[in-house]
């Protein structure tokens, strides 16, 4: 069942939140040992609180459009009273004061707490390993990786132990591990959904977002938590778009545009395979698909990496001062490389945003949305991407998230979508591009791809 | 600004207060050297009067197809 068919269900009282929710422990009892997803399971007040869904049902009392449905988040979002980890031993016994904005508003919405997702080490890391809790195994082949830096949320809505998850996307982390572990992910327009209480990495990019099964739960998800925001000023005011609607929306009209080089370079045989098929699939469902030529990407890479780099070690500096033991070496490692940029080069790379943004709208004017790979390849195993902070660590990981940085420099929506497996039977993703503020037409387009086939639908089997 | 050399890094990373070892300098000077050689053209070149508060701005640019 989808997210959005178990919340119907509970909502007509067909299923109850306490049998839903008990059926996602057993499922998270019988995987958890061989994932490592989780961070912490919280069966007893999930039940509880489930059991007190039911009750409120029963009484006509409905909080909202998740009522009873029970989820788990990347342990990232702060909840008033909980420990959030951020994947970190530094953190590892810091108990959230506050609860943040995305995560209250599913919970306004009725959603149960089921305990939360692993993370790549404060969300800094593109593969899901962890120093300090381990890697995450890819439910589709043990021994491989998740991608991150959301590793928790993509293989748990892979295995289908909570119907969505959130994660969050300051390089890649919601579409990497969506493309590796075959769910849907959507990382918002930069400023779509408030930030205000979820851990930052670099406050220009970082945005938060839901993994879940299909383009129509993502839906359903944003709808809930986009839009303004005391807590956080740079949450936008641009109007919030019927999401639901437009999954529903045909693609008779719409122009795709595939790139004509930089995102069809140097594939995988698999993944040129996948982006050909998922091609032919969008034209049958009745989008005009044309070659687009775009701005120079490897530059927006570039801008993107220094920027990530420098906010991310600005937030991180005391603890680089006092405790730098406690960070992994690959975190530690990607964290001092900030100390090579100068102010006046970060500030450039800022100030270039706007040009770069205008630059790819003009070159994109002629399409509603661009489709592209994910990644050049599917998801490699935990002991080859086992990289560690050594000379060639960073370099490996921009070949990994090459196809991802970009789209974050330039805050647009991208909606990854499963379209495919390679020979080795591990998922392949694609990501739909659209244009600010328009998460809407992506959502049309993933939908659509995703009612004419059933890659989304597939579940992997318990090794 | 190019690739830094191990020198370079050292001395920043001085500035910055947070001090690292020889063998972290020439890592580090690997590690971001590329990304400072991708923005290299655009470093230097940008209009004077552009601001990072530009990008809301083309956030917001009309677009029609």
């Amino acid at each position: 069942m989808t997210l959005t068919e178990v919340a119907r269900a509970i909502a007509a009282k067909q299923l109850s939140s306490h049998e839903v929710t008990r059926a996602c422990l057993h499922r998270i009892a019988q995987w958890q040992p061989h994932l490592n997803a989780f961070m912490a399971i919280e069966s007893e007040p999930a039940l509880k609180a489930a059991t007190a869904a039911d009750e409120e049902l029963a009484k006509g009392d409905i909080k909202g459009p998740l009522h009873g449905v029970p989820l788990a988040h990347k342990d990232m979002y702060y909840d008033a009273g909980h420990v959030s980890t951020c994947g970190s031993l530094i953190r590892r016994d810091f108990v959230a004061s506050t609860t943040s904005t995305a995560l209250q508003r599913l919970k306004d919405a009725g959603t149960v707490r089921l305990g939360t997702l692993q993370m790549a080490e404060f969300a800094y890391g593109p593969t899901g390993h962890n120093a300090h809790y381990g890697a995450v195994h890819n439910p589709w082949k043990h021994g491989h990786v998740t991608g991150g830096s959301s590793s928790g949320s993509g293989a748990a809505v892979a295995a289908r132990l909570t119907f969505a998850a959130l994660g969050s996307d300051t390089g890649g982390s919601i579409r990497m591990p969506a493309h590796f572990c075959g769910v849907t992910g959507l990382k918002v327009t930069w400023g779509r959904v408030s930030r205000a209480g979820a851990m930052p990495l670099s406050q220009s990019l970082d945005t938060v977002g839901p993994l879940a099964q299909t383009a129509e739960d993502c839906a359903l998800l944003l709808g809930l938590m986009a839009g303004l925001d005391p807590e956080d000023p740079t949450a936008s005011a641009a109007p919030v778009q019927d999401y639901l609607a437009a999954t529903k929306a045909s693609l008779k009209g719409l122009r795709i545009g595939v790139p004509k080089s930089f995102y069809v370079d140097d594939l995988d045989a698999d993944v040129a395979k996948a982006l050909d098929a998922t091609i032919a699939t969008l034209k049958a469902e009745g989008a005009d698909v044309v070659q687009v030529g775009l701005t120079d990407h490897r530059q927006l890479s570039a801008a993107s990496q220094i920027v990530l780099a420098v906010e991310a070690a600005a937030f991180h500096k005391r603890w680089l001062i006092e405790r730098p033991q406690d960070y992994g070496p690959q975190v530690l490692m990607r964290l001092q490389n900030a100390l090579a940029v100068s102010g006046v080069t970060y500030l450039e790379a800022l100030r270039w945003r706007g040009a770069a943004l205008a630059a790819h709208i003009a070159a994109t004017s002629g399409v509603d949305a661009v489709i592209a790979p994910v990644s050049p390849v599917a998801a490699p195993s935990i002991a080859e991407s086992d990289i560690g902070a050594g000379q060639n660590a960073e370099a490996v990981i921009q070949r990994l998230t090459r196809f991802t940085r970009p789209i974050n420099y330039l805050g647009l929506p991208s909606l990854a979508i499963p379209c495919g497996f390679s020979s080795s039977g591990l998922p392949i993703g694609m990501q739909l591009i659209g244009r600010s503020f328009d998460e809407a037409t992506v959502l049309t387009i993933g939908a659509a791809f995703q009612r004419a086939t059933d890659f989304h639908a597939k579940v992997p089997t318990l090794p | 600004m190019t690739k830094p050399t191990p020198q370079n890094v050292s001395a920043m990373a001085e500035a910055a207060g947070v001090s690292v070892d020889k063998e972290t300098a020439t890592r580090i000077a690997n590690s971001i050297g590329p990304a400072l050689e991708g923005f290299a053209a655009i470093a230097g070149t940008l209009p004077f009067d552009l601001e990072p508060a530009s990008y809301v701005v083309a956030q917001h640019l009309k677009v029609t197809r």
